[in-house]
């Protein structure tokens, strides 16, 4: 204790002593609210959510179309682009209040925002780059359709929510970063990267699926845009295939459609044609080698879209839907009406269904 | 010597004309009806030797591996379908369920083994001993194809009585191939979905072909197997009259005599030479009814 408390000690201030107590409580509230907002400050540095918070802020477009501006503060801290103020995306903005026709957002800007490790500002231009060179990006020759069709960034990636690691002990692991790193800065870039880093995608295999196949699963759309058959069929045909099947049960083993499509880069999605294409026929040994280890030049050839429907092969089109029906009925109807035949008989007979005292052809009592 | 039916202790309807092999004369016990079997006294947990412990431990191995199999693969094979994730969650998903799939296919192949194994060893040995008899293995000879016929005619009502079978009759037969074939299709397909990689190299012109070949004979062949079983094997041991509500040669490896006397006549005749204690029963058995041979000559 420094000295000049213990001399206010002999003199007693009854201002003081009145003012102590609640003093100490309201230290303590205030300390125990900002220890826990430290996200606060970060997102809105421009006071947007004085508008934006307001839930029923909406407007109906010239379609009919009623379209919602809410913010909620809490879902969008805690998302992964909680830090990222509104401008670092909504660039455009430039007058107060804005515009309600307002451009879409563009990926693409630099944010104003520092990873720990990197002295340049955070930026997703070099994936965009590999994303705009894939079959996904929209090309001056496509048709209007396509032009519409294609997916834009926010069609997959849709700023959720950050989520728990929990396969490993979160607070452990980190403690080893805060060892050189900033607690702020780092704590954010882990909950940001180790949910990817554990697995390849932060969706599940079944939600990779789910999230192609809302396209890809369209046969009439696909059929319209002009795809090749094996295109328009593929949805289908990976549902019919063991990788299908197992991803549907819950695998994260086996593989989804991007685990085959794209590299690790997730977004170099090309035609198989392609030279860079991953499962162009030269780069499918490396691309199977990724789950599978010892492959040869045949294993590749093992169609991962099986379809027995296929014109090209009759022999399995005819064994499934014929031969091997008319066995399985064949069998289990020829033993069935063999067996009642015979219980049937053996009851007439006399034969009781149970082995009592020593006997099941007992007289009936009369 | 002519034997005839004492009416008061029939039971059953009684055929109009007696088949010529109605008694079957059997040296130092007597004329054995073909009915007899409505007349003895049976244990539930069997009387007379069926299966030694290799072969009960075998189908307990078998059985035991075919259900987590089938509980394993059959949800992969419908899983698009609204109850297969619930199954597989039994086994703490998918991938758990895989490794359980097969681990339980490796020991089904020791299982398979084992069996062949004692075969070929029993064989021998009674080919040493010169106690070998085709009739009584499961080797499907051309009588069998004459007991179906004849077994039909008698559930039609034609036939006064089942044929004279041996230990395996065609039912026990006809499901012996089954699994002979079953087993070679799943076994060769399931290692043809668990090494793809090295299948190829054994056709390497079409690996697409073999792959898809494989997928559909080990699923089709398992939803055979498992139709079968649950709807007709399980039945016809358990369910049918004097069976329910449940057979123990599964465990005993012993066999009900009415069972063995009914549907395995031929073989009780053995039972009947190698066992004393058996022909002393049925003699006894025979004498109440009248068909005991006298010391001295048949009555």
């Amino acid at each position: 204790m420094p000295p000049n408390v213990e001399n206010d000690d002999k003199e007693t201030d009854p201002v003081k002593q009145r003012y102590l107590l609640p003093a100490i409580i309201l230290l303590f509230i205030l300390g125990i609210a900002l220890s826990n907002s430290t996200n606060v400050e970060a997102a809105d540095q421009e006071n947007c959510l004085m508008c934006h918070k307001y839930p029923d802020l909406a407007l109906i477009d010239a379609d009919g179309h009623v379209k919602n501006f809410y913010i909620n503060e809490h879902i969008f801290l805690n998302s992964l682009h909680g830090q990222v103020a509104c401008r670092g995306c909504h660039s455009y903005i430039k007058k107060f209040p804005h515009d309600t026709e307002n451009q879409k957002v563009n990926c693409g800007n630099i944010c104003h925002i520092k990873p720990p490790w990197a002295e340049e500002n955070f930026s997703h231009k070099k994936i965009i780059g590999v994303f705009e060179s894939s079959i996904h990006a929209i090309k001056p020759g496509d048709s209007p359709l396509m032009k519409k069709s294609d997916p834009v960034c926010k069609y997959c990636h849709l700023n959720p929510l950050y989520k728990q690691v929990e396969t490993i002990d979160y607070s452990k692991t980190l403690a080893r970063c805060l060892n050189c790193h900033k607690r702020k800065g780092v704590t954010l870039a882990y909950r940001h990267i180790m949910h990817r880093l554990r697995r390849k995608t932060s969706r599940s295999s079944q939600e990779i699926v789910a999230l192609c196949a809302g396209c890809h699963g369209n046969v009439p759309l696909m059929k319209k845009l002009g795809l090749p058959e094996r295109a328009v069929t593929a949805v289908n045909t990976y549902k019919e295939s063991v990788h299908g099947q197992m991803v549907a049960l819950g695998s994260e083993k086996a593989a989804d459609c991007i685990n085959c499509h794209a590299s690790s880069l997730l977004h170099d999605i090309y035609k198989p044609d392609n030279p860079k294409s991953s499962v162009n026929e030269k780069n499918l040994q490396t691309t199977c080698k990724n789950c599978h280890k010892k492959i040869n030049k045949y294993f590749v050839k093992i169609a991962v879209h099986p379809s027995l429907e296929d014109p090209h092969n009759p022999f399995l089109f005819i064994l499934n839907n014929f031969v091997l029906r008319l066995i399985l009925y064949g069998t289990v109807f020829g033993l069935m009406g063999l067996l009642f035949m015979e219980t049937y008989r053996r009851k007439k007979d006399g034969a009781n269904m149970k082995l009592k005292s020593g006997t099941s052809w007992r007289k009936k009592k009369k | 010597m002519t034997a005839s039916i004492d009416e008061t202790t029939r039971r059953g309807p009684i055929p109009e004309t007696l088949p010529e092999d109605y008694f079957t004369d059997v040296p130092g016990v007597g004329n054995i009806p073909r009915d007899i079997y409505k007349h003895v006294k049976s244990n539930p947990y069997g009387d007379l030797p069926r299966y030694s412990a290799h072969i009960v431990l075998q189908h307990i191995l078998i059985f035991t591996t075919f259900i987590t199999l089938a509980a394993t693969g059959i949800p992969l094979h419908y899983a698009h379908l609204f109850w297969a994730p619930y199954v597989i969650s039994i086994f703490g998903g998918i991938d758990n369920a895989q490794l359980i799939h097969r681990s339980a296919a490796f020991v089904m192949i020791g299982a398979c083994v084992y069996h062949v194994l004692t075969i070929v060893a029993s064989t021998i040995y009674k080919i040493i001993k010169k106690e070998f008899d085709i009739r009584r293995t499961q080797v499907p000879l051309p009588k069998d194809l004459f007991d179906i016929i004849h077994d039909v005619k008698y559930f039609l009502g034609i036939e006064p009585f089942r044929p004279k079978m041996e230990k395996f009759m065609y039912k026990q037969k006809l499901h012996y191939l089954a699994i002979l074939w079953g087993s070679f299709v799943l076994i060769f397909a399931g290692t043809a979905l668990l090494y793809p990689e090295k299948i190829v190299l054994l056709w390497p012109f079409d690996p697409s072909f073999i792959q898809d070949l494989a997928r559909i004979m080990h699923a089709d062949e398992a939803i055979l197997a498992l139709i079968v079983i649950a709807f007709w094997h399980l039945s016809n041991v358990h369910i049918v009259p004097g069976r329910y509500p449940a057979q123990w040669t599964v465990f005993t490896g012993r066999i009900t005599r009415e069972h063995q006397i009914e549907e395995h006549f031929l073989e009780y005749l053995r039972n009947l030479e190698e066992i004393p204690e058996e022909r002393e029963y049925m003699r006894s058995v025979l004498s109440e009814l009248g068909y005991a041979e006298k010391k001295g000559g048949p009555e």
